[in-house]
């Protein structure tokens, strides 16, 4: 199916080409350039990232050894108050903040914010996002919300504490006084906001700027995953701005939406809706932060196994499929809130249909793979790592889906391993496969091979075990978020395992300082240069954007003739003696090949 | 991908979607983003929807009852504020110059008379012991009703902008913002029209 | 530098694996109900359905880059074809069919016939129907005692000591005064949550006697961990006699003036 080529000119009117701004401030704090504002997301994402992950090994401290002073200065600093001992009130704060930071501040900026401000534009052969401005003000309002963030552990009557999803009534005045629930809420609140700005903006630009050519069934999985992602903040996120505004009025302004028992006054309101309004959010959510990630592993299984993607058209309709379906499954979070059982069967019923699409994914993936001429770089290691983590943790969610087995699993261990497997690991890498990936292109340099290397294995493996050992908890029965499960004769004998688990916790932490070293060596030393296409793949980016890309990207908009995955063509090995055709490159030979 | 033109006289003037390829993205923005405003308040009426249907009784026996006239004269006084925006726009494409700054400053005192009756609806509700700590019917009232009035205020404020920037006379960008905000609006008095029947009068 | 995907694949098989073996430090708590052996048969089914598709897609992605790597030529397969597209569509239906179908039917029967017929159970004779008040950071629990009302001078209030006779239904109506908690007990396999402002429902029968541990599986606060109540599962005959002087106990402590301990409510029939 070919598509008429477009008048030059055309998108010329629609992008002129504006000479790049001379001031610092207007070139690095305040730019509108796509590709900076990415890179702000990035560092952004990643000093929260080392915040979130700082927290992470403190609750493994705590399991580890329950009520022992933290080593060193950190317990010290952080913990003076108690002589360096976690108490149950910091506690709540630790997984609390954590949950959160992960979520909002550090995965969100990194794979939506960074990779889809990179890419979009860079991919569909734009010049730079629709709304640059309102490119410009969502990195600001989303740091004004990381800010809040740290305003909020300042509170004197103690930080946010009622866990990541902030359940009233404990998320209210009467379960959580003080100002520092509130900042956090309010911080979820100005982030969401930072998040439907950026999601405005990719939502109209992959509408509005594609290049010449570039058709939907042409785009790069990575810009369906991106595209589909912000479909869903769009509609989704706002629903959390409404639990959260309602918390807020319920917090401040003595209103009772979700305010019932003794605190309440006239029948008072309902805990369960917001559960409603959170889920409906959340379970979007942990779609939002997986497409992006499903699209990259899609594209990079295809560049390094030399192959074209396995049946692309099955894989962007199942990725559309599990957006439209991602709404409908919530109420599988609140299996046990007492809900109506004809309507908890109907959620369990949708919640294991939406694995059929997943499955569709994997198996384009494995197909990809087979039969192909793999080379295990640095970002097809992540790649192949997201793949099993992904793998295991999905299956996991089959356990959680089924209600009668919900009764015993639900607020288990077994629960964090499953979305620690499916939307931390799964994310977290393929963040690292993203950053390996088009470190070269945003840098212009190489990050160092061989760390790279290190730094997958200890990653992948420190996942498994940790996370797997946070199933094997949950399946013994060790209930989520205990300060000390050790309280539990029944728990007492799983002191060993979560031992164990804290350890490779320690050291999977303690593996990515080979990313530190090699990032800031990297960045900052002498740095291997990259070439201008050093993976030899046909995105728009490598193939027609410098390394890195010119304040306006394209001099010329390129014209797409092709998908993103040509590969193992004879006639192109024949023609130009290698094995991949650029999107915007004219296929060799008398057809026109255009797919 | 081209740009819809419907040369149709008349009614054109009203339906007509963007002609330029930029201004169609700002429209698409524009459309996003209310799509956005819209999951937020479906938000809003889902809680209301389900506070309600937990009630016992709907309302509550012993508090006052909302008053129907002010806020039906409200309802008048959101869509008067929408029509004249649509004047405003047609007159703008007709080429007028001192015109549709005044339909932009009639629609922004219009919504200032929305929030001043909106006030006074509040006063006396208050006057008479409905407080937003009251339970969940007063919870709902005074959220609802609170949260859409900050988006009349914003509503208020940049049409009022509006209407001093286009004072020397409309270009090409001052009919784009119009549209957009003009957009804005309607939303803003279509989520009013739904507040009044589901929250006033149901 | 291949190779260690071996073995990484090989721990990860064990790991599923031992999760299912008779390993006595990892396994499923001590079942001492009558129904909770289904959860465990289902979760023992998923285990080897999940631990089988996990075990081929990692032997699939072994292979493949081990035997179709750089010096392996390329096919060009698209994919695109009908014949794949169906193929691929196909083989998912086949696992959903067969994997995720088994789960959903015994799941609704489960559900259906075992823990959530609360009709049935309560009306069983026998049946020993209680209430329970969770709060921050303990279980308040009420039998109604001789007169079989609730709220009464003859009403057994206990603090975090749940008595129960084995092979009779237990049916507990459950709410919470302050924030959401969550009444779990590993032991039956059961848990529901305690909603301030709703009351809601949870049934079990215990098959032997013992001492078991009841818990809180829903975040309340900072002494959530510290929610742990007994449950102890009696003789009959021991727990009529236990029941009787409670009561009697009740009786002489009662004080019609204290409000806050009159929590309990007229027990809410559930429709069959």
């Amino acid at each position: 199916m070919s598509e008429p080529v477009h008048a030059l000119s055309e998108p010329f009117e629609l992008q002129p080409i504006h000479p790049p701004p001379k001031s610092f401030l207007r070139r690095w704090v305040f730019s509108t350039d796509h590709k900076v504002i990415a890179r702000q997301f990035l560092w952004a994402g990643l000093l929260f990232l080392l915040l979130g992950g700082l927290l992470a090994m403190l609750i493994r401290w705590q399991w580890a050894y329950p009520g022992e002073k933290v080593p060193a200065v950190l317990g010290g600093f952080l913990f003076r108050e108690s002589g360096g001992v976690i108490g149950p009130a910091n506690y709540q704060t630790l997984f609390t903040s954590h949950g959160l930071i992960m979520i909002f501040f550090a995965i969100t900026p990194i794979l939506i914010g960074a990779f889809g401000n990179f890419l979009i534009p860079l991919q569909i052969g734009a010049r730079d996002m629709a709304f640059p401005k309102l490119n410009m003000l969502s990195f600001w309002t989303f740091a004004l919300s990381q800010v809040l963030v740290l305003l909020s552990f300042q509170a004197r009557l103690g930080p946010a504490g009622a866990g990541w999803t902030t359940y009233p009534p404990l998320s209210t005045s009467v379960g959580t006084p003080g100002a520092g629930q509130s900042l956090m809420v309010a911080a979820i609140f100005v982030t969401g906001v930072a998040t439907i700005m950026g999601s405005i903006n990719y939502v109209t630009t992959v509408i509005r700027l594609r290049a010449p050519g570039m058709t939907y069934m042409r785009l790069p999985l990575a810009v369906w995953g991106l595209w589909l992602t912000a479909i869903l903040n769009v509609l989704f996120v706002p629903v959390l701005g409404s639990a959260a505004l309602l918390l807020f009025l319920d917090r401040n302004f003595g209103t009772q939406f979700f305010i019932a028992g003794a605190a309440a006054v006239r029948g008072g309101g309902d805990p369960i809706l917001f559960q409603h309004l959170f889920w409906i959010f959340g379970h979007p959510e942990v779609y939002i932060l997986i497409l992006p990630a499903w699209g990259v592993v899609g594209d990079l299984v295809s560049f390094f196994a030399r192959k074209p993607a396995f049946w692309y058209r099955g894989t962007v309709w199942s990725m559309v499929t599990v957006t439209v379906m991602s709404a409908i499954v919530y109420g599988h979070h609140m299996y046990m809130t007492g809900m109506n059982p004809l309507l908890g069967k109907g959620f369990m019923a949708l919640t294991l249909l939406i694995s059929v699409p997943a499955m569709v994914l994997f198996i384009d993936w494995l197909l990809t793979l087979w039969q192909g001429s793999i080379r295990t770089t640095v970002p097809m290691l992540f790649t192949l790592g997201v793949i099993f983590v992904f793998g295991l943790g999905g299956l996991t969610g089959l356990f959680l889906g089924d209600i009668s087995l919900d009764l015993y699993l639900h607020d288990t261990m077994f629960v964090v391993g499953h979305f620690h497997l499916t939307m931390a690991a799964a994310s977290f890498l393929a963040s690292f496969a993203a950053i390996y990936f088009w470190f070269p292109k945003m840098f212009g340099k190489q990050l160092d091979q061989r760390l790279g290397k290190a730094h997958f294995w200890i990653s992948v493996v420190g996942i498994t075990l940790v996370f797997g050992g946070q199933l094997v908890a949950g399946y013994a029965g060790q209930q989520r978020r205990l300060y000390d499960p050790f309280q539990y004769q029944f728990l007492a004998h799983l002191r060993g395992l979560n031992r164990w688990t804290s350890y490779f916790a320690f050291t999977l932490a303690a593996g990515q300082l080979l990313f530190v070293w090699n990032w800031f060596a990297t960045l900052f030393g002498k740095g291997r240069p990259a070439g201008e296409n050093p993976w030899q793949v046909g995105t728009l980016e490598w193939t027609n954007a410098a390394t890195p890309p010119a304040h306006h990207n394209y001099d010329v908009i390129p014209t797409v003739l092709h998908g993103p995955h040509e590969f193992a063509d004879p006639a192109v090995r024949a023609a130009l003696g290698r094995d991949w055709l650029g999107q915007a490159e004219r296929a060799p030979g008398p057809r026109e090949a255009s797919r | 991908m081209t740009a819809a033109t419907r040369a149709t006289p008349g009614v054109a003037t009203i339906a007509r979607l963007p002609t330029s390829r930029h201004a169609f993205t700002a429209y698409l923005g524009m459309v996003v983003f209310l799509s956005s405003w819209t999951m937020m308040f479906a938000g809003f009426f889902f809680a209301y929807a389900l506070v309600r249907s937990h009630a016992p009784v709907w309302p509550p026996a012993d508090q006052p009852a909302l008053p129907l006239l002010a806020p039906g004269i409200n309802t008048l006084v959101a869509l008067a504020g929408s029509a004249a925006l649509v004047l405003a726009l047609r007159d703008m494409r007709r080429g007028e110059r001192a015109r549709p700054a005044r339909w932009l400053g009639v629609a922004a005192l219009l919504g200032a008379t929305f929030l001043a009756l909106q006030a006074a609806v509040w006063v006396s509700l208050w006057d008479a012991g409905l407080r937003p700590d009251g339970g969940p019917y007063a919870s709902v009232f005074y959220g609802l009703t609170g949260i859409h009035a900050l988006h009349v205020l914003v509503g208020v404020v940049a049409l009022g902008a509006l209407a001093l920037m286009l004072r020397p006379g409309p270009g090409r960008t001052g009919e784009l913002r119009v549209r957009l905000w003009g957009m804005y609006w309607h939303f803003v008095a279509a989520v009013w029209v739904g507040l009044y029947l589901a929250v006033y009068l149901a | 530098m291949r190779a260690p995907r071996l073995v990484v694949g090989a721990l990860v098989l064990a790991a599923a694996f031992a999760a299912r073996a008779a390993e006595p430090g990892f396994g499923l708590p001590h079942d001492a109900s009558l129904d909770g052996h289904r959860v465990d048969e289902l979760i023992h089914f998923t285990i080897w359905a999940t631990g089988i598709l996990f075990a081929v897609m990692v032997v699939w992605m072994l292979v493949a880059v081990f035997r179709h790597g750089p010096s392996h030529a390329p096919s060009p397969a698209r994919g695109d074809d009908r014949r794949s597209a169906i193929g691929v569509l196909a083989l998912a239906a086949v696992v959903f069919l067969v994997v995720d179908g088994n789960l959903f039917f015994h799941s609704v029967s489960d559900l259906d016939r075992h823990f959530w017929n609360y009709a049935v159970a309560e009306q069983s004779p026998g049946a020993v129907l209680i209430e329970l008040n969770a709060h921050q950071w303990a279980w308040d629990l009420r039998y109604a005692g001789p007169d079989g009302q609730f709220n009464t001078a003859d009403d057994v209030v206990s603090l975090n000591d749940l008595r129960v006779p084995v092979d009779a239904p237990v049916v507990l109506q459950i709410t919470s005064t302050d924030v959401l908690h969550s009444l779990y007990l590993p032991n039956f396999r059961v848990k529901q949550d305690a909603v301030p402002g709703s009351v809601t429902r949870l049934w079990f029968q215990a098959k032997e006697t013992g001492v078991f541990e009841m818990g809180c599986a829903q975040h309340c606060g900072p002494n959530h961990y510290k929610m742990r109540g007994v449950l102890t599962v009696l003789p009959r005959a021991e727990y009529d006699a236990w029941l009787a002087s409670a009561s009697a106990d009740g009786r002489r402590g009662w004080d019609p003036d204290d409000a806050s301990a009159h929590w309990g409510w007229a027990w809410r029939r559930t429709e069959p």
